[in-house]
């Protein structure tokens, strides 16, 4: 997902632009000089701002040093990872997870939807189905314990409700 | 004053705070210890529960929990070269040097003794900073605050190992997050593009998760599992710290104090100080050749400060709202929902609280002694879980944990969509940290900033006048033109880029 300044950058003064204009569209307060308009106003002309000197380049020298520190976690140092051409598509498999719980946990229920979940995910990430389905089995129902029984959340029920 | 030490200390002894300090505890060092989960996600995956909880245990279990696992960084980094935390990535290599060196208990043991050490002189100087300069904002106007809101914004930039143009970009994205809603000067939908979800704004703390935690589990998607622990029979932990204390009091002094000063300035938290203090600590040694071939004088220094920065980041989070580290931004979320609310009146009229602060604290970085050598002992266990069952349970986590925050399925969405804005972030060089800061602190900015606005009628003039604001001014000014400044002068000067980019 590293993309070229150049693209943030436009990004940027895309929104940046489109953010003080909204902001100057709304509507003044009545008989006063400044309102809900003026903050995105200032910010999205700042963020334009940025966005502009990115494009050209302006600070990036001082990110050149950076790239020798293990920012994360270290594991720059491990060995690169296979490339393929969706590899870099995987990364996105988490939110995706998160909208579908979105979407089908009011139907299908919390623990199934989280079992779908911990087990697309585990799989994902390299587990065998040794490991995958134990996990998906019994970890919805820990959770369902502590926020839903312990700190009663609302989980849904849906197709399969808890024993307690 | 001894009446409110009793009062905190009647505050503090119930069985819940105590149990909960324990819990949060055994967690931040589980969480710490785990590489590729930072002290920022384990706080931020805690504030549901903190819902459910009286207001000062849920303090305690951020005190705790933070603390510990910034110590627990050190575990994996020592034994693996791998750093459970950012904040541990400054001296992973020495400590992993010294491990093959046949030290790895005089390694650990500097972790857990300095971290201690330090995690008490850092809340020693919230004790003594915070009451005085809580007198000073007493009369502070929205000029002021809007000044020291901006000084901080622009802090958080500057430190930001990054290019600092993309930590202002940062730090705006995270202001314009900050504009949607119905809560601005006018009460009118603000870029709710006609959703309901979005009237009430973008919660922080949805948005914390998905940029700490979800960005995590997507980053793991596409990185190798780190290797696994090998097993090793410990000798004593604790021996020859108190030697060490004594040959390098110096050091470690210095380190608290750098950690202390970090931890203030908003938005730097206990991974700059650690870096910091590192290299500090090879600058000013007398045997700086030693380091990098399992030295202990830079754990001690870079150990000593990342753990004083935790508690010193609390000193302008409980004072005007403005957030010390990632950390603090979190605790400010639960503080304003637990209805202590930040500001220097905290200090005169809930004074047992803040005390009860203090004291957990204290008994945090106490108990992390213990706890600590017990970690140590068992991580080798711990580490064997493999991250194909940690990040799933994460990411059950994040989905509940964001729906209870509300009872409302938009705070799954939020933390999704966020997900995906701090890894894009992230793999391009934009620090999230100043987006996050822009998202905790864009209510109060604007406040302060439309506030003086009408004030003023409009006109800029009295933002300089009082003499607070008039010196807070040219310090947020100069912060904002500091990088205009450096490139200027490396521009100049091509020679002289080695001396201006070590800071």
């Amino acid at each position: 997902m590293r993309l070229p300044d150049s693209v943030t950058g436009s990004f940027l003064v895309v929104l940046g632009a489109a953010a003080a204009y909204g902001g100057y569209i709304l509507p003044p307060v009545p008989g006063q000089p400044v309102g809900p308009n003026v903050f995105p106003l200032v910010i999205g002309s700042g963020l334009a701002l940025c966005g502009l000197a990115i494009v050209f380049g302006i600070g990036h020298s001082f990110e050149e040093e950076e790239e020798l520190i293990p920012l994360e976690d270290g594991q720059a140092a491990a060995a690169p990872p296979p490339q393929g051409k969706l590899y870099g598509l995987r990364a996105l498999l988490p939110p995706a997870l998160l909208l579908f719980y979105v979407l089908a946990a009011d139907r299908l229920g919390f623990i199934i939807t989280a079992a779908l979940m911990v087990y697309v995910t585990s799989t994902a990430l390299g587990a065998k189905w040794k490991l995958a389905l134990p996990l998906a089995a019994l970890s919805p129902f820990a959770i369902h314990l502590i926020f839903g029984k312990l700190l009663r959340v609302p989980l849904p029920a849906g197709l399969l409700p808890t024993p307690w | 004053m001894l009446k409110t030490l009793i009062e905190a200390f009647a505050l503090i002894s119930t069985w819940e705070v105590i149990i909960a300090m324990f819990a949060a505890s055994v967690y931040g060092l589980v969480i710490g210890s785990l590489p590729g989960l930072s002290a920022t996600m384990a706080t931020a995956l805690l504030v549901p529960v903190t819902f459910y909880l009286s207001p000062i245990a849920a303090i305690a279990t951020i005190v705790a929990a933070s603390s510990m696992a910034i110590f627990s960084g050190d575990i994996p980094g020592a034994l693996l070269r791998i750093p459970g935390t950012p904040a541990s990535a400054a001296y992973a290599d020495e400590a992993y040097a010294m491990t093959r060196k046949g030290q790895a208990e005089l390694a650990l043991g500097a972790g857990v003794w300095f971290s201690a050490v330090g995690g008490i002189a850092g809340v020693l100087s919230l004790m003594i900073l915070a009451p005085p300069l809580a007198e000073v904002a007493l009369s502070f106007s929205t000029f002021e605050y809007f000044w020291l809101a901006l000084l901080g914004l622009m802090c958080a930039t500057l430190v930001a190992r990054s290019s600092p143009v993309k930590a202002i970009a940062g730090m705006f994205l995270g202001l314009l997050v900050s504009c949607i809603g119905i809560e601005n000067p006018g009460g009118v939908p603000r870029f709710t593009f006609g959703l309901t979800d979005l009237f009430g704004g973008i919660e922080p703390i949805p948005a914390l998760v998905g940029v700490f935690a979800v960005a995590q589990v997507m980053r793991a998607m596409l990185t190798p599992e780190p290797p696994p622990l090998p097993r090793r029979k410990f000798g004593s932990i604790m021996a020859g710290q108190w030697k060490l204390t004594k040959k390098y009091h110096w050091q470690m002094t210095r380190g608290n104090i750098v950690g202390i000063i970090i931890g203030v300035l908003p938005g730097a938290g206990a991974d700059m100080a650690a870096w910091v203090s590192y290299a500090m600590s090879k600058r000013f040694s007398k045997e700086p050749e030693k380091f990098g071939t399992g030295h202990v004088e830079g754990l001690v220094e870079a150990g000593a400060s990342n753990n004083a920065s935790i508690a010193s980041g609390w000193v302008p989070s409980l004072l005007f709202g403005i957030p010390g580290d990632t950390i603090a931004a979190i605790a400010i979320g639960v503080l304003y929902m637990k209805g202590l609310n930040p500001g220097p009146t905290l200090f005169t009229e809930k004074a047992s609280s803040m005390y009860a602060i203090y004291l957990m604290f204290i008994i945090a970085n106490i108990m992390m002694i213990p706890l600590g050598i017990a970690m140590i002992r068992i991580a080798a266990y711990i580490l064997l879980a493999p991250r194909s069952a940690i990040m799933p349970v994460i990411m059950l986590c994040c989905a509940v944990g964001s729906f209870a925050i509300g009872n409302n399925m938009f705070g799954v969405v939020t933390v999704a969509a966020f997900g995906i804005i701090g890894y894009v972030m992230e793999a391009n060089g934009y620090p999230v940290a100043a987006m996050v800061l822009g998202i905790v602190m864009g209510t109060m900015v604007e406040q302060a900033f439309v506030t003086s606005l009408i004030k003023s009628d409009g006109s800029i003039l009295p933002f300089f006048e009082r003499p607070v604001a008039a010196i807070l001014a040219a310090m947020a000014i100069g912060a904002l033109l500091w990088p205009v400044m450096v490139w200027v002068w490396r521009k100049m000067k091509p020679a002289q880029t080695a001396a201006a980019t070590s800071r």
